[in-house]
């Protein structure tokens, strides 16, 4: 590679804190892992993401196939300042959420991504995407918008949010901001998690991530089952 | 009157299907019902179709005469049967009649609702039509709204509890498990929905004191029966099951006007006529479908049935006394809560559990040694209520 | 102020809302129109986060109030904090949009 273009063709960074990770206890019983991932995931993350392409339930495709380039670009350096949590319930990947920061004041929430349905995972880390822009890096408000009507309900409605002017970075829809101040008023009743994460849990969920078939993902998402019976 | 056995059961699986029409998922249950009984080429007098709202979710009426085009029964009689989340009760019930009164020989029941095609809010503003439109509706009531203020007072009389709740939940989704044809396939735990401090994350307020997992969910789906008298059905060679007992009561359209909101006046008198029709009690009942739109229902429904005196319906929850295994098992398929509740079908799908129960074809889920089912499809808050028992011939 | 219209039973003095064609007390068919008192009783609540389309809140608190004169009715309740027993004035406001108009109802709050 040619470092000396290269360089020029990085976006520069800024320095943040790391997510510390936590563990939600879900409806189940299960536990389910959230934690910061780095570049070096993304390869693995893609496999998870790429069968829900062709997903056009509940927009799976537009939102995947974004995902797919806000993570490859983030993982070549082609987007400036994005994180990305990942929830693990046995190791195995449930959801994967993301933000780009635009400045030390703001950020914009990218994609929520949940590949384990009716268990709210979703939810849980969208909340947890906000914690972390909000608590850890301190910014004044977060940016969102929503490309489906379950995203749409979910954040603008339970979390209250304000409407904003402008436009937001996915594909110029109206944006829509969760304030400092509305993200403690809502956090009780939306935000999970207890920390810190048992040591166990923590280096298991570490070791691997592991990503289901791609017929189990369309099957989660789908909830494609059972059809032998028809 | 004449007896009349129910010789067909068919369903399909309750689910989110988007792939499948109002009439697609009708006919697909239709036909099940009809290659169970074994039908042969004879043919069906009437067809009656439970739907609460295929104008409002689907933007179709009119859906019995679609029905049999799609089937191909014509010339048969048809029409659709709207009684809110009792309308697949209400199919039953004029399918009953038309069959003992000796007008009709063979005639198909078929119960369904597409609710998925709207989003969430937009289906609970649907359901919510049933209400009171100046003294009610306007205010936003849901269904769970009205439920949650019953359950209010219930558990401040009786001395019901959130625990007693979250254990109906947990036995039906367990229960859910074991049935195919049920929407939801998840095992949840009295710790992830309630105990944990973060419980009330995953089982956020729908209307205070109801949480998530108190309401059943949105589903898609549809089931049917096919009914018939004795004599065909003797030659049909299936195992003889009889609607035994049919009984329905109203009670006040706004749950306000109700001297006691915690009775439920409509559930009471309708079990009496469905027992008294029967020549049976509630303890002669081995299995029962409840309606447990709502986690309380059951409980209360469980009591205003003659199961369990009043106040004493979430004690023999909490013993077990209401399991696969226990002395009265409730809602072995899950019940609204795990199989779904697509409104039209529930009704229809709880006497098809029955039968499949009575003749011993549950699976997994089998009651032991069942000969007696008992069904409530409770309609409004409990303003238009459907009991119905059912007995296996010996 | 504007307010619902209840329905008191000649015969028997039951009192009715809504509006019904028979007593549900004794079948009697005459009865006189007949207001709310201004103040009256919570009987039941519920807080309700998941309201339907169109209400795009959380939180709103739906009620049964018995008023003095025994009229009993469904409203929002404008407090905080309902409990069973509290006593309420009675307000007239919008309570819903539908089709693009305000539609008002009965709304509670607590009494000084």
């Amino acid at each position: 590679m040619d470092m000396d273009i290269e360089i020029y063709l990085r976006p520069p960074e800024l320095e943040t804190p790391p997510y510390p990770p936590k563990v939600i206890t879900l409806s189940t019983g299960k536990k389910m892992i959230v934690r910061q991932v780095d570049r070096e995931a993304v390869p693995i993350l893609l496999q998870a993401v790429k069968p829900t392409l062709e997903i056009e339930r509940d927009y799976y495709d537009i939102v995947g196939a974004r995902v797919y380039a806000e993570l490859l670009g983030w993982y070549r350096y082609r987007v400036r300042d994005e994180f990305c949590l990942i929830g693990q319930i046995d190791g195995l990947l449930v959801g994967i959420v993301n933000t780009r920061s635009y400045s030390p004041q703001v950020d914009i929430s990218l994609h929520t991504l949940a590949i384990e349905r009716g268990l709210r995972i979703g939810a849980h880390l969208f909340a947890a995407k906000m914690e972390y822009s909000i608590e850890y890096l301190g910014r004044e408000e977060v940016l969102i918008t929503a490309e489906s009507p379950i995203g749409f309900r979910r954040w603008m409605i339970e979390y209250e949010l304000e409407m904003r002017d402008g436009q937001h970075e996915l594909g110029g829809a109206t944006p829509y901001a969760l304030t400092r101040e509305l993200y403690f008023r809502n956090k009780d009743r939306l935000v999970a998690g207890e920390r810190p994460v048992p040591p166990e849990l923590m280096e298991f969920a570490e070791r691997e991530i592991i990503v289901a078939s791609e017929d189990d993902i369309l099957e989660k998402i789908l909830g494609a089952k059972r059809r032998e019976i028809r | 009157m004449r007896p009349v056995v129910v010789a067909g059961v068919g369903m399909i699986p309750f689910e989110r299907r988007d792939e499948d029409s109002l009439v697609d998922m009708l006919a697909m249950a239709g036909w099940n019902a009809m290659e169970d009984a074994q039908l042969g080429d004879r043919s069906i007098d009437a067809v009656y179709v439970g739907n609460m709202a295929s104008g409002l979710f689907n933007h179709q009426e009119s859906v019995a005469s679609a029905l049999v085009d799609r089937l191909g029964l014509m010339p048969a009689a048809a029409e659709r049967i709207e009684n809110g989340p009792a309308s697949g009760g209400s199919a039953v019930k004029n399918g009953f009649l038309g069959v003992a009164s000796g007008f009709y020989d063979i005639v198909l029941v078929v119960g369904g609702e597409k609710m998925r095609e709207v989003i969430g809010p937009k289906a609970t503003d649907v359901v919510a039509c049933m209400t009171h439109p100046q003294a009610e509706y306007i205010y936003g009531v849901t269904l769970p709204a009205l439920a949650g203020m019953f359950t209010r007072l219930y558990m401040e009389k009786y001395g019901v509890t959130h625990e007693h709740l979250a254990m109906v939940a947990i036995k039906n989704q367990e229960n859910g498990l074991l049935n195919p044809y049920a929407h939801i396939q998840m095992k949840i735990t009295m710790e992830g929905i309630l105990t944990h401090p973060q419980a009330h994350i995953n089982s956020p307020i729908v209307a205070d004191p109801l949480r998530l997992y108190d309401c059943c969910p949105v589903s898609d789906g549809a089931a049917a029966i096919l009914i018939t008298t004795e004599e065909i059905a003797q030659k049909l060679k299936r195992p003889i099951v009889t609607i035994a007992g049919v009984g329905q009561a109203t009670d006040t359209h706004t749950l306000q006007e109700r001297s006691d909101p915690t009775d439920l006046r409509a559930v009471r008198i309708s079990s009496q006529q469905a027992f008294k029709m029967a020549g049976l009690k509630p303890k002669d009942i081995h299995v029962a479908e409840l309606h447990d739109a709502f986690t309380i229902l059951e409980i209360a429904e469980s009591e205003h049935v003659g199961f369990f005196s009043k106040g004493k319906g979430a004690k023999a929850l909490a013993d077990g006394e209401t399991r696969i295994d226990g002395k009265l098992p409730i809602n072995p398929s899950g019940g609204l809560k795990a199989r779904g509740h697509p409104v039209g079908a529930t009704g229809v799908a709880q006497i098809v559990e029955l039968v499949w129960q009575l003749r011993g074809e549950a699976g997994e889920r089998q009651v032991k040694d069942a000969s007696n089912g008992f069904s409530l499809n409770f309609g409004g808050f409990g303003n238009n209520v459907l009991a119905f028992v059912l007995r296996r011939e010996a | 102020m504007k307010t619902i219209t209840a329905y008191k039973c000649k015969d028997c003095g039951h009192v009715m809302y809504p509006h019904h064609y028979r007593c549900l007390n004794c079948n009697g068919l005459d009865f006189k129109e007949i207001s709310p008192t201004t103040k009256g009783r919570l009987l039941t609540y519920t807080i309700v986060d998941q309201l339907p389309w169109g209400i795009d809140e959380r939180g709103r608190v739906l009620g049964v109030v018995e008023f003095d004169n025994g009229v009993k009715a469904l409203g929002v309740i404008k407090t905080a904090k309902p409990r069973i027993g509290m006593r309420l004035k009675v307000g007239w406001q919008p309570v819903r949009v539908i089709s693009g108009e305000k539609v008002y109802g009965l709304t509670f709050r607590k009494t000084k």
